[in-house]
C-alpha cells in the first residue's frame, strides 16, 4: 500500500466504556465507531459535550485504552512510541507546566522529540514568532492569560514539524484574533499537507477550515461525510453582485419568473461578519502601535514546517515529470481537482443587459419571502452552470461565456 | 564643581543599582548556567534526562526546596545555639553530629516523598496528557522524574554535608572544653593516664569524633568446652532428673553461657586477659592505638569512678609493653590511648585487664587513695575492643552520606510506585507507612518473633480451628483461631520485611558520632541491597503499573 493511500487514523468498532471502582460498566463514551482519515485531509469531529469526542483523541494518543474494537494510527498501534514522533497534540485546555517559561516549554517538548540544539533554538523562535508571543517568552506560563497559554499550546504541538496535528477544541478560550490566527494556521498547515483532526462544537471553525466531518451524538456517530456534501443546498442559487437598484431587481424577478418558473427567495445586502470587522480594527491598532501587554501581531508560518511534506511533494511532482515525460499516455494518473472560476462581472453584466432588453411584467413583489441571509458557502461550480442555463435560456447565444 | 560631584553620584548610584540587580539576577542566572551544563552532559542529551531536568527545576521553583531548605537550616545552623549536651566540647559536637544528621535525614526522606507527588501532580493538573504524546516511553518517564529527584535530593545532601561539615568546625573552634568550663581538677576522671595534656576534651574530641577508626575483631574465647566437661560432671554426678523433660543441647548452651557470663566477671585482684587478632595498623610508635570498654560495677566506689591497671602488649611477640593506670567513669565507654608498637609482628594484641586500685600503691603515691575493691563485670558483646584509625572525619562524613543517599533513591522509587498507583493522599500515607515500617524493622522483627512458632503455619492453625468448631469445642475453637490470627499477622510481616529494606541496617549516623569508620564495604552493601535491589524492584514494579495505566481516565 502507498504512502498516499495509507490512512493516518483507522478505527475500526471502536469502544470505550468507563467503570467506577468495583469495575462495574458505567458510561459507554464511544460505541462502535468507524473512522478513516485520509493523508492531508483536514478532518472535524463534531458533537455536543459527553458525545465522545475527547475520549475518541485520547483513544488516539495511547492516553486512553479501547474497551473493544481496533485503532491504527500510521498503521501502528497509538501506544507505539515511534508513532508519536508523527503527532502533534493541543489538547482541549493548555495542560503546560506552570513553573517552565515559555522559551524554556517549547526546548522541553523539543529535547522530548531528541532535537539537536541548535534545530530546537531555531524552532523555538519561529514558533514564539508565529503565536506572537516572542516578547513574553521569558514569562512563566503560569502568568499567561488562556489565550496565551493556548498559543504556546499551539506552539509546543508544531515544535516537531508533525505530519499528523490532534487539536482539541483549539479556539477555545482565544480572542477572534487568536480564533482567525489558528484557523489561519489550520489552512496554511492543510496546504502544506498536514493531516489535521480538529474537535469542535464551534461548528462555525470546524465549517471554515475542514474538509471532511464526522458528527459523534452519545459515543456514535450520526453523520460523516464531505463538508462540501453536506452543507450544499442544491436546490437554492447565490449570485452576489454590487449593489443593484430596485429597478433591476424587478427584472431579475420578471426574467427568473420568465425563464424558470421561479421567483427570488430572498434579496439583501451581506453584512461584513463580526470576526472580519473586529480584526480590521485591532489591525489598525496594531499599526498604530498602540502599547499592549497581550499579544502582538503574529509572525509568519515557521519556515521549518512542512519540510517533510514540501520535500515529499516536490519528490512526487518531479516522479510525475518523469512518467510523463516516459509515458504520457499511459499510467496511473491523477485527476486534477477541478479549478473553479469565480463569475465574472462581465458575464453578470450582459446576463443584466440581456434581461433589460426582453423585459417583463414582474410578479408581485409582495408575494417574495422577506429577506434571509443567504448560505455562506454557495456552491459557485453551481452558479456558473445557472448563469449558463440562463444565458442560453435568453436565446443570447451571443453571450455564451 | 557641583554638578561634576552630581554627575559622580549619580554614577555611583547607578553602579550600584546595576551591581543590586546583578545579585538578584544571579540565583536565576546560575540555575541557567546550571541547566545549560547539563544539557551538554550525556544523561542532559537524553529524553530521560530532560524530565529529571524539568523535575529537578519544579521542585526549585515550586518552593518545595525553598521550604526544606529553611527546615534543614533550622536544624543544621540553630541547634549548635539550643543544643549543650554534656557540657564538654567533645558532648557538643557529638550531639550537634547526632541530631542534625538524624533530622536531616528525616526531612530529606520527607521531601523525597513529597517530591514524588509530581506524578500524581501531572496527573490531576493533565500535564502527562501532552507529555505522552510525546515520543517519551512510560518507563523513561518514571525513571526521569526518579532521577530528577535523586539528584534534587544529592544537591540537597551535598549542601548538607558542607554545613554540618562546617558547623562541626565551628562548634570545636568555639565551644570551651570542659577544663575551661569547671577547672582542670573537675576532669580528674576523665583524664585517661596521668599527665594528659591540658585540654583533654579537646583531644578527645580530636582523636575519638573527628576521625574514623576501625575495630579489630575481638573474638571471644570457646566455652563449649567448658560446658561440655560440665555438663558431663553433671551427668556422673545424677544433677539431673531423667525422667525431667529436657534438652541436651539446649542444657550444653545453657552452661557455655553460664562460664561466659563468669568469664565477664573480674573478681577484685584478680585479671582478665583479651587477645585481638589482625590488627592491621601502622605499628610505628608514632601512631596510636585506642582501648575502648565499658564496665559495669558492683560494690560501687564512692565516687563512682573504677580505678584499674592495663598491660598493654606481648614483649615475647617483639612488641613494646605499656602499663596504664586508669581512673574512669563506670558504665560510659572509656578509651585508653597507647603507641602502636604495642602491636606484636604478627598482627596481634594482648591486653591485660588487672582490677586493682593503683593509685592506692603508698610507694608510688605519698597520699595513697583507698583500695575500694569491686567487682568489674564487661557486659558488652565486645568487652574490649581495639580501634585505630584508618580514614578522616571528611571522608567518614561522605559516606555516611552516601549511605543516605542510598536510603533516599529507595524511597524516591517507593514514592514514585505509590504514586502510580494512588492518589496523592493515599500514595503519600502508603510512603510514610512502609518509611516508618523500614525504619523499625529490627524492632518490629523482634517484636513478632514470639508469635512465629516453628511446629505451626497458618493453615495448620486454621485447620485447628476448623477440627475444633467441627467438634463443637468453644475454647479450643477460639484459642486455635487466636494462633491462626497470631500466626497470620507474624507471617505476613516477615513477608512484609522481606520485601522492605532494613534502614536501621545502613543507620551510620551513630556510627560515624563514636568516631567509628563508616567502611566503603558498607557503602557498597548499601548501594548492593537498597539501589540495586529494592529500588529496582520498586522502580520495575512502578513502570509495570503505569504502563498499564490510562493517564486520561476519569474517575466516575
Amino acid at each position: 500500500m502507498s504512502q498516499k493511500t495509507t490512512p493516518i487514523v483507522h478505527t475500526a468498532g471502536l469502544c470505550k466504556v468507563f467503570r467506577d471502582f468495583w469495575r462495574r460498566p458505567k458510561v459507554a463514551a464511544v460505541k462502535d465507531l468507524n473512522m478513516e482519515i485520509r493523508p492531508g485531509q483536514i478532518f472535524g469531529l463534531l458533537g455536543p459535550n459527553g458525545s465522545g469526542k475527547s475520549t475518541t483523541i485520547k483513544m488516539l494518543l495511547g492516553l486512553l485504552y479501547p474497551s473493544r474494537g481496533r485503532i491504527a494510527v500510521f498503521g501502528k498501534a497509538p501506544t507505539d512510541v515511534s508513532v508519536k514522533n508523527r503527532i502533534g497534540f493541543l489538547p482541549e485546555e493548555s495542560y503546560l507546566y506552570r513553573f517552565l517559561d515559555a522559551r524554556e516549554t517549547l526546548d522541553y517538548y523539543g529535547r522530548l522529540f531528541r532535537l539537536p540544539e541548535r534545530v530546537r533554538t531555531h524552532r523555538t523562535e519561529k514558533l514564539l514568532d508565529m503565536v506572537g508571543l516572542r516578547h513574553e517568552a521569558r514569562r512563566r506560563i503560569g502568568e499567561y492569560s488562556k489565550g496565551m497559554a493556548r498559543r504556546i499550546g499551539l506552539a509546543q504541538a508544531l515544535i516537531n514539524d508533525p505530519e499528523f496535528l490532534i487539536l482539541d477544541e483549539p479556539t477555545s478560550g482565544l480572542d477572534p484574533i487568536g480564533t482567525r490566527q489558528i484557523k489561519d494556521v489550520i489552512r496554511e498547515l492543510g496546504r502544506m499537507g498536514k493531516t489535521i483532526l480538529l474537535s469542535s462544537h464551534v461548528l462555525a471553525d470546524v465549517e471554515d477550515v475542514c474538509d471532511e466531518i464526522s458528527i459523534l451524538y452519545g459515543g456514535q456517530q450520526r453523520a460523516a461525510g464531505d463538508i462540501k456534501d453536506l452543507l450544499s443546498k442544491t436546490e437554492l442559487t447565490q449570485i452576489t453582485t454590487e449593489k443593484l437598484s430596485e429597478e433591476t431587481i424587478e427584472h431579475i424577478r420578471d426574467l427568473l419568473t420568465r425563464l424558470e418558473k421561479k421567483d427570488i427567495v430572498s434579496v439583501g445586502a451581506p453584512r461584513h461578519r463580526l470576526e472580519d470587522f473586529f480584526i480590521q480594527v485591532v489591525q489598525e491598532s496594531h499599526r498604530a502601535n498602540i502599547a499592549t501587554s497581550g499579544v502582538r501581531a503574529v509572525g509568519e508560518m515557521p519556515d521549518f514546517l512542512g519540510e517533510r511534506t514540501r520535500s515529499l511533494v516536490q519528490s512526487l511532482v518531479e516522479a510525475g515529470r518523469r512518467r510523463d515525460v516516459a509515458a504520457p499516455t499511459g499510467g496511473e494518473v491523477v485527476e486534477p481537482a477541478p479549478i473553479v472560476e469565480t463569475p465574472r462581472r462581465a458575464v453578470v453584466e450582459e446576463l443584466l443587459a440581456s434581461a433589460k432588453e426582453d423585459r417583463r411584467a414582474p410578479e408581485a413583489q409582495e408575494d417574495s419571502p422577506p429577506p434571509a441571509e443567504g448560505p455562506r458557502r454557495a456552491p459557485v461550480e453551481a452558479d456558473r452552470a445557472v448563469i449558463d442555463g440562463l444565458l442560453k435560456g435568453s436565446g443570447g447565444g451571443d453571450h455564451s461565456p | 564643581m557641583t554638578v561634576a560631584v552630581a554627575s559622580r553620584s549619580s554614577r555611583t548610584a547607578r553602579r550600584r543599582w546595576r551591581l543590586l540587580r546583578l545579585l538578584i539576577g544571579l540565583p536565576a542566572a546560575a540555575e541557567r548556567g546550571v541547566s545549560r551544563f547539563y544539557s551538554w552532559t550525556p544523561l542532559g542529551r537524553t529524553r530521560v534526562g530532560a524530565i529529571a531536568q524539568q523535575t529537578v527545576a519544579e521542585g526549585v521553583r515550586m518552593k518545595i526546596a525553598l521550604v526544606f531548605l529553611a527546615l534543614i537550616g533550622v536544624c543544621v545552623l540553630g541547634l549548635p545555639l539550643t543544643i549543650q549536651g554534656d557540657s564538654t566540647l567533645t558532648g557538643a559536637v557529638q550531639s550537634y553530629l547526632s541530631y542534625a544528621l538524624t533530622t536531616v535525614g528525616f526531612l530529606l526522606a520527607i521531601l523525597t516523598i513529597f517530591m514524588s507527588r509530581t506524578v500524581s501532580d501531572e496527573l490531576v493538573g493533565k500535564q502527562i496528557m501532552v507529555l505522552m504524546t510525546k515520543p517519551v516511553a512510560r518507563w523513561q518517564y518514571i525513571l526521569g522524574k526518579w532521577v530528577g529527584i535523586c539528584i534534587f535530593n544529592a544537591g540537597f545532601l551535598t549542601f548538607t554535608g558542607f554545613v554540618v561539615f562546617g558547623m562541626v568546625h565551628y562548634i570545636a573552634a568555639t565551644h570551651p572544653p570542659i577544663e575551661e568550663i569547671y577547672g582542670s581538677t573537675q576532669m580528674k576522671g576523665r583524664a585517661d593516664e596521668p599527665g594528659a595534656p591540658a585540654s583533654a576534651d579537646r583531644q578527645r574530641l580530636q582523636t575519638e569524633v573527628l576521625v574514623a577508626r576501625t575495630a579489630t575483631p575481638f573474638i571471644l574465647p570457646d566455652f563449649t568446652e567448658a560446658a561440655e566437661a560440665e555438663y558431663q560432671q553433671r551427668l556422673k554426678e545424677g544433677f539431673y532428673d531423667l525422667t525431667r523433660d529436657y534438652d541436651p543441647q539446649e542444657e550444653r548452651e545453657r552452661l557455655a553461657g553460664k562460664a561466659e557470663a563468669a568469664w565477664r566477671v573480674v573478681q577484685p585482684l584478680s585479671r582478665r586477659l583479651f587477645q585481638f587478632e589482625k590488627v592491621l595498623c601502622d605499628r610505628s610508635a608514632d601512631n596510636e592505638i585506642q582501648i575502648r570498654y565499658k564496665a559495669e560495677v558492683f560494690g560501687y566506689p564512692p565516687d563512682e569512678i573504677l580505678r584499674a591497671e592495663w598491660v598493654i602488649g606481648d614483649p615475647s611477640k617483639g612488641a613494646a609493653r605499656y602499663h596504664a593506670y586508669t581512673r574512669h567513669v563506670i558504665q560510659r565507654y572509656q578509651t585508653i590511648k597507647v603507641p602502636a608498637n604495642c602491636v606484636a609482628e604478627d598482627q596481634t594484641l594482648t591486653v591485660m585487664f588487672i582490677n586493682r586500685n593503683p593509685y592506692a600503691n603508698p610507694e608510688e603515691y605519698p597520699i595513697p587513695e583507698p583500695l575500694y575493691p569491686c567487682t568489674v563485670q564487661f557486659i558488652e558483646s565486645a568487652p574490649v575492643e581495639c580501634l585505630f584509625v584508618v580514614g578522616t572525619f571528611e571522608g567518614n562524613l561522605a559516606r555516611l552520606l552516601a549511605l543516605m543517599m542510598c536510603k533516599l533513591t529507595f524511597l524516591a522509587a517507593l514514592g514514585l510506585l505509590a504514586t502510580s498507583v494512588f492518589s496523592w493522599p493515599v500514595a503519600c500515607l502508603v510512603s510514610l507507612a512502609f518509611y516508618a515500617l523500614a525504619g523499625m524493622q529490627s524492632f518490629l522483627t523482634e517484636a513478632i518473633d514470639p508469635m512465629d512458632t516453628a511446629d505451626a503455619t497458618v493453615f495448620s492453625r486454621l485447620a485447628d480451628f476448623g477440627r475444633a468448631a467441627m467438634a463443637g469445642d468453644g475454647a479450643a475453637a477460639s484459642e486455635a483461631f487466636q494462633g491462626f490470627f497470631l500466626e497470620g499477622v507474624g507471617e505476613s510481616l516477615g513477608l512484609l520485611f522481606y520485601v522492605i529494606p532494613n534502614f536501621a541496617r545502613f543507620n551510620a549516623v551513630e556510627v560515624l558520632v563514636d568516631g567509628r569508620n563508616v567502611s566503603l564495604v558498607w557503602v557498597l552493601q548499601g548501594i548492593g541491597q537498597l539501589v540495586l535491589v529494592s529500588t529496582t524492584l520498586a522502580l520495575g514494579l512502578a513502570m509495570l503499573l503505569f504502563q498499564r495505566r490510562e493517564v486520561a481516565e476519569i474517575s466516575l
